[in-house]
């Protein structure tokens, strides 16, 4: 991002973090409703095979039919078959970041599908061939003109109207054909109620509900982390997640899909994908508790500066860096240097994930892996050496003054990171041990 | 009551006038206070650096060099907020000692100017110096507290007022692009309170906070939390 | 060994620790005025709510509102203005060009302004697919928040069931929020 993206983008989301912070002001209970989701969510995790059964034995009851996916390919191979299986040649889809992580739309796609994104800001990314930048507002990186242009091309909007209103009505006209054409339609899930069998899936533009009140097909493809225990659990989560997320109240729909539309089939793909064996990892397991409201990339100041294509991991921001490591440490490890330890994302998660803690914890285990900085690493153990020893410590205390009488070329390189943007302190004509070595702070 | 100053590598060799503003301080209110040589660094550089087990040794130096001691204090949020968890938890960063143990509620000094206070990020949410901004808690800040006891003061706080300015350790040297960034908008925040001081409880901010007024030239100046207190003495 | 016992399985081994689950009781005192909470935060989320006057006819009063919608959707035995009854359409694509669709709401919840509607209809397209929604709502009906809600919501036996808070939006352009994305343009909530 240039220098205008950047301010735009961190002003951008900083507004959202106020919305959220307004909004969780007026709930005095608020920090007591975090206590609890977390309490919840940790329940949960730690009775997961039973809520599962639980979950499957309601749904298919129900009258919907579950499916289980160990691994990405078991669930693009699932869904595939039940398109095929209803000869399904069009599909629409509402907002999914799991179907993103088994990057199914370019499978389904490579067979035969036709994949319709109807979220307006994933549609958009979709005719751009691009991938989501924030898990909520996945075009936040865009600017308006940008759209414009592309609807121009793609919707035959009109030339240079890149008015927000104008755009989304053409988008809407634009995808209400696709929702009358599908042969069958796709959600995520925000939550799995076990002790109803249930689906609730939240959002504002009602595209998710828009897509299965027409197909006569729907299929859910559900992280298994997403199991709540019953309604009273989702009393929490419901109350947290919108006002965490874009600052609303609520979300404009939240919907529960219990049985299938009459005459219609509706498919639940339980998906584990690695999150099974995450719950075995104590210091990261508490990385399944995310209900991706996305509040840690707001409040991040490094996400907000450096937006969501800067990471390499296809979720963004602290979540990201986290969820990233769990999937490959060596792959995504370079995203674990964007953090300055600021902690503001431990205390916007609605869910109480400890996310500084745990990119923290991930810092420890590069070394390990052979992903450490290696100019980190050379300071580090170059300031262990020197002061593991009081000695020769002190005798740098007293010659570090000479330091400020380096040319500055020597010191404002490009090897020296500092100098880019600010000046190095001066060092002291004394130091502090020095001066109290010779009485001059003690009077 | 036997208390050890600490006093943080960086202060030691940059800023030695923190620590004898913060034995003045000590020194004024009563208290003894000793400065044991032979300290070095809490070791939290390297730690969040992804280098803990290098720290080690150095906790462990730490913890015996201040045994003997009933509490520690030291001019530095951010080394205190590592420490304490990895100690036996009695040190303290001097405005915390100040506000809870020894419930200080006069100072002598003057200091007629208007301040802009830097809450750093260790010492809103790890040590608890202010309410932070995201949470749903009663509003409160102990450096706030502290200065209406200095005659003159004026205290302003920027916009985003626990926003994080950057500095992050090696975080400024690893990412340097982004935390310059931040610490030009911090630097912007403190500059348009109209206030003639930026300061806070953590040397390394304002550092990197001066750093980045230097290099641009802003005429602002930047005061440890502690110098103020210690105004006249 | 299924995918469904491979994966049941590694939970079970990787499940090191267990917790239980909390006493679900956040305080917090319910609202002195249900009513009044529930139409400014309806209000703040661009829905309209309108109180229907003793006396006033419910049928006028949506005419009044919507005076130009041509189509009206609607099962409601009260309702004798519309158009197309949603229980008696073929398939859910007739309803395709709905300009009104009045719903019935079961209860409204104050503090976010979320309306209940278990599916009531045979095709709850009308839901969604009407350019404007009206929702009756008693108005004795109105909970606290969202704990109550879900204690309510054990009473009903549904297929489908919506939280509905006022008009379908998007911000995804810039942030700019724009009414009326693939929902409703607008929502009247009815109170009676």
């Amino acid at each position: 991002m240039n220098l205008q993206q950047t301010q735009w983008h961190n002003a951008t989301l900083w507004m959202v973090r106020k919305k959220r912070d307004n909004l969780a002001m007026q709930i005095p209970e608020w920090e007591e409703l975090r206590r609890l989701a977390s309490q919840i969510k940790m329940h949960t995790l730690s009775h997961l095979d039973r809520y599962l059964v639980q979950f499957t034995d309601n749904a298919e009851a129900n009258g919907a039919i579950v499916h289980w996916a160990k691994d990405a390919d078991e669930h693009n191979a699932i869904v595939l078959d039940i398109l095929n299986r209803h000869k399904a040649r069009k599909l629409v889809k509402s907002k999914s970041m799991l179907t993103e992580e088994c990057h199914l739309n370019p499978f389904l796609e490579a067979n035969g599908i036709e994949v319709v994104e109807s979220d307006l800001g994933e549609r958009i990314l979709q005719l751009m061939h691009a991938a989501p930048s924030h898990i909520v507002m996945p075009a936040i990186h865009l600017k308006r003109q940008e759209v414009g242009k592309l609807f121009e091309d793609k919707l035959h909007t009109e030339k240079d109207n890149s008015d927000p209103t104008y755009l989304t009505r053409a988008a809407r006209q634009h995808l209400r054909n696709e929702f009358l054409t599908a042969d069958a339609s796709m959600t995520g899930a925000n939550f799995a109620v076990a002790d109803t069998g249930e689906i609730v899936v939240c959002t504002n533009e009602g595209n998710a509900d828009m897509g299965t009140s027409f197909a006569p097909l729907h299929i859910v493809s559900v992280g298994i982390e997403k199991m709540a225990p019953n309604h009273s659990a989702l009393g929490v989560f419901t109350r947290l997640l919108a006002r965490s997320a874009t600052g609303q109240p609520s979300t404009t729909y939240t919907s529960h899909y219990r049985k299938p539309r009459q005459g219609c089939e509706m498919h639940i793909v339980l998906v584990d994908n690695g999150r099974s064996k995450t719950l075995g990892n104590e210091a990261h397991q508490q990385a399944l508790k995310c209900i991706r409201c996305g509040a840690c990339m707001n409040t991040c100041p490094v996400y907000r500066r450096k937006g969501g294509y800067a990471y390499s991991y296809f979720i963004p921001g602290p979540i990201g860096i986290n969820l990233g490591m769990l999937k490959s440490p060596k792959k995504y490890a370079n995203n674990v240097s964007a953090c300055s330890l600021c902690y503001s994302c431990n205390q916007v998660c609605p869910v109480q994930v400890d996310l500084a803690d745990q990119i923290y914890s991930w810092r420890q285990q590069l070394d390990s892996i052979g992903k450490a900085n290696k100019i980190k690493k050379i300071i580090s153990t170059g300031l262990t050496c020197l002061f593991t020893r009081p000695r020769l410590y002190n005798n740098i205390l007293k010659l570090a003054p000479v330091i400020n009488h380096i040319p500055r070329f020597l010191i404002y390189n490009r090897l020296n990171g500092w100098g880019k943007g600010r000046e190095m302190p001066p060092f002291a004509k004394e130091s502090f041990t020095q001066m109290w070595k010779k009485g001059k702070v003690k009077k | 009551m036997k208390v050890g100053l600490f006093i943080p590598c960086y202060v030691n060799a940059v800023y030695p006038e923190v620590g004898v503003a913060s034995y003045k301080l000590f020194d004024y209110l009563g208290i003894e206070i000793n400065y044991p040589l032979n300290q070095t660094c809490c070791g939290q550089p390297m730690a969040n650096a992804g280098f803990e087990q290098k720290a080690i040794p150095m906790i462990k130096h730490f913890d015996e060099l201040f045994e003997s001691y009933e509490y520690v204090v030291a001019p530095s949020a951010s080394c205190v907020a590592f420490v304490k968890p990895r100690t036996n938890g009695k040190i303290y960063e001097v405005c915390e000692f100040l506000h809870d143990i020894l419930k200080v509620n006069k100072l002598p000094g003057k200091f007629p100017h208007k301040v802009s206070v830097h809450n750093s990020c260790h010492g809103v949410r790890e040590l608890h110096l202010s309410s932070p901004s995201e949470l749903n808690i009663p509003r409160y800040s102990k450096i706030k507290n502290l200065l209406t006891l200095i005659e003159g003061v004026e205290v302003f706080e920027p916009e985003k007022a626990d926003e994080c300015c950057g500095f992050g350790g090696m975080f400024s040297i690893e990412e340097p692009s982004v935390s310059v960034c931040m610490g030009q908008d911090k630097l912007a925040n403190h500059i348009a309170t109209g206030a003639e001081y930026v300061t806070g409880a953590d040397s390394s901010c304002l550092m990197h906070l001066q750093g980045v007024a230097r290099r641009e030239k802003q005429p602002i100046e930047f005061i440890h939390v502690v110098q103020i207190l210690a105004a006249g003495l | 060994m299924s995918s469904k016992d491979e994966i049941l399985a590694a939970i079970r081994r990787n499940i090191k620790t267990t917790y239980d689950l909390p006493e679900i009781k956040p305080e917090g005192d319910g609202y002195t005025d249900k009513i009044k909470q529930f139409t400014e935060v309806s209000r703040s989320v661009a829905a309209n709510v309108v109180v229907l006057q003793e006396g006033e006819d419910l049928n006028q009063c949506i005419r009044a509102l919507y005076p130009e919608a041509a189509t009206v959707a609607s099962n409601l035995p009260e309702i004798t203005i519309q158009t197309i009854d949603p229980d008696k359409v073929e398939t859910p694509h007739q309803l395709n060009g709905t300009m009104l669709g009045i719903v019935k709401g079961e209860f409204g919840v104050a503090e976010n302004g979320c309306v209940w509607i278990p599916q009531n209809v045979k095709e709850k397209a009308v839901y969604f697919i009407s350019e404007y929604l009206v929702i009756l709502l008693n108005k004795t009906n109105i909970v606290n928040n969202m704990h109550e809600a879900y204690e309510k919501l054990h009473t009903y036996d549904y297929g489908f069931g919506v939280f509905i808070s006022g008009p379908s939006k998007t911000a995804d352009i810039e942030q700019a929020l724009v009414v009326g994305a693939h929902g409703a343009k607008g929502v009247t909530t009815i109170l009676i």
